[in-house]
């Protein structure tokens, strides 16, 4: 057996996996061989050296970790497959998706109006004293178009004129925005 | 699932706890499918250690490689119902170990900052004074262990990946070739092929330093 030869085969011969003949001739070139015997005797020292390295345990904050993220994956798996709350969430979505889509399709600044008949069915018997009319409105503080998460500012108007207008029950568009 | 207080991952009452710790691996799984939830306490107790160390001596970081540990426990809590009880569950807790350690090296050869940070760390870790030391060794005996111990972590340190997690599943963690096989997923061969290289390359590293 050459130097080449036992380095090939020298992972069976640690572990005592060679057959008899081929651990034979390996004993008998590491007799002969010093490289190789310094190389076997180096393994050995080394591997005897990696074995005694000490333990490393787990730190004690490894619990309390471990326990934090497996309660979070209960929190989790516990949303996933609850149905009542999948469905509460996708109700809530689809309502925010339509009142987003109703807001953008609005004209800015609307007005809703009731229509004239329904007025006159609405309109009070009693001619009551007038109270006055404080219409709400929004200003935009910032940002170049109304968006419904914009912060904006509601003004109370209780201009005059409001109340020289017919009597007309109006429906202020809140939202409307300028 | 309630988990013990106990930072250790041992159960308190000492009635279920010691019968849990009689049981072999496969009972212990099965006794958390039934609902048992201290039998994944228990399970924790038994691998917790070994998982750090076979991850610790595979990446050489131990910061990273508890939180690799951890995140072993939390894909076998995840899937245990999916586990094939027919199979060994430590070849199972080891596949994730090992496929969890090969992943994190390939993310530190694929990024420059992250392995820098890791060089750092092992460096101010290998100069930091040894804490209990054996005060009755000679000095040089004591200079020699270190260097020798300094020597083998890093030649381990220096092995390509694909050997580096055979090396260590076989030298370290004592398995055999065909689990190391499993868990790798190689075939035999490719298992011997890589030890044989490993320990090639680990003598090669040693064997100028030793005299």
């Amino acid at each position: 057996m050459d130097c080449c030869e036992f380095r090939e085969k020298y992972s069976d011969f640690a572990d005592g996996l060679l057959e008899d003949e081929a651990e034979l001739r390996a004993r008998r070139h590491l007799s002969l061989c010093t490289s190789c015997r310094h190389f076997d005797a180096a393994f050995r020292t080394g591997i005897g050296a990696l074995r005694n390295l000490p333990s490393v345990e787990v730190s004690g904050s490894f619990g309390a970790g471990l326990r934090r993220r497996i309660g979070h994956e209960l929190m989790v798996r516990g949303l996933a497959v609850d149905p009542l709350w999948g469905a509460i969430a996708a109700l809530l979505v689809m309502v925010s998706v339509g009142f987003v889509t109703w807001d953008l399709a609005e004209p800015r600044g609307a007005r809703h109006t009731v229509p004239a008949v329904a007025s006159t069915v609405l309109r009070p018997a009693v001619r009551l004293p007038r109270a006055p009319r404080i219409r709400f409105d929004t200003v935009q503080i910032f940002g170049g178009g109304f968006h419904p998460f914009d912060p904006v500012l509601l003004v109370a108007d209780t201009s005059p004129s409001l109340d020289a207008d017919p009597p007309r029950f109006d429906v202020p568009a809140i939202w409307g925005g300028r | 699932m309630t988990l013990v207080a106990n930072p250790s991952f041992r159960a308190t009452r000492p009635g279920q706890g010691s019968v849990l710790a009689e049981l072999d691996d496969s009972r212990v799984v099965q006794a958390f499918l039934d609902g048992q939830s201290r039998a994944f306490d228990e399970l924790v107790a038994r691998y917790q250690a070994r998982l750090l160390n076979f991850i610790y001596r595979t990446i050489g970081d131990r910061e990273r490689a508890e939180d690799l540990v951890q995140e072993v426990f939390i894909r076998i809590y995840r899937h245990l119902h999916r586990f094939d009880q027919t199979k060994k569950f430590s070849t199972w807790a080891y596949t994730i170990a090992s496929n969890l350690a090969k992943n994190e090296l390939r993310n530190r050869s694929r990024n420059p900052l992250v392995l820098f940070q890791a060089i750092r760390k092992n460096w101010e870790a290998d100069h930091r004074p040894l804490q209990f030391e054996d005060s009755s060794s000679r000095p040089d005996d004591m200079f020699r262990k270190r260097h020798l111990r300094a020597l083998v972590e890093q030649s381990v340190e220096r092995l390509p990946e694909h050997h580096r997690v055979v090396f260590v599943l076989r030298e370290l963690e004592g398995k055999t070739y065909e689990e190391i096989a499993e868990i790798t997923g190689c075939n035999l061969g490719t298992v011997k092929s890589r030890l044989n290289r490993a320990r090639n390359s680990f003598a090669s590293i040693i064997a100028p330093h030793l005299d």
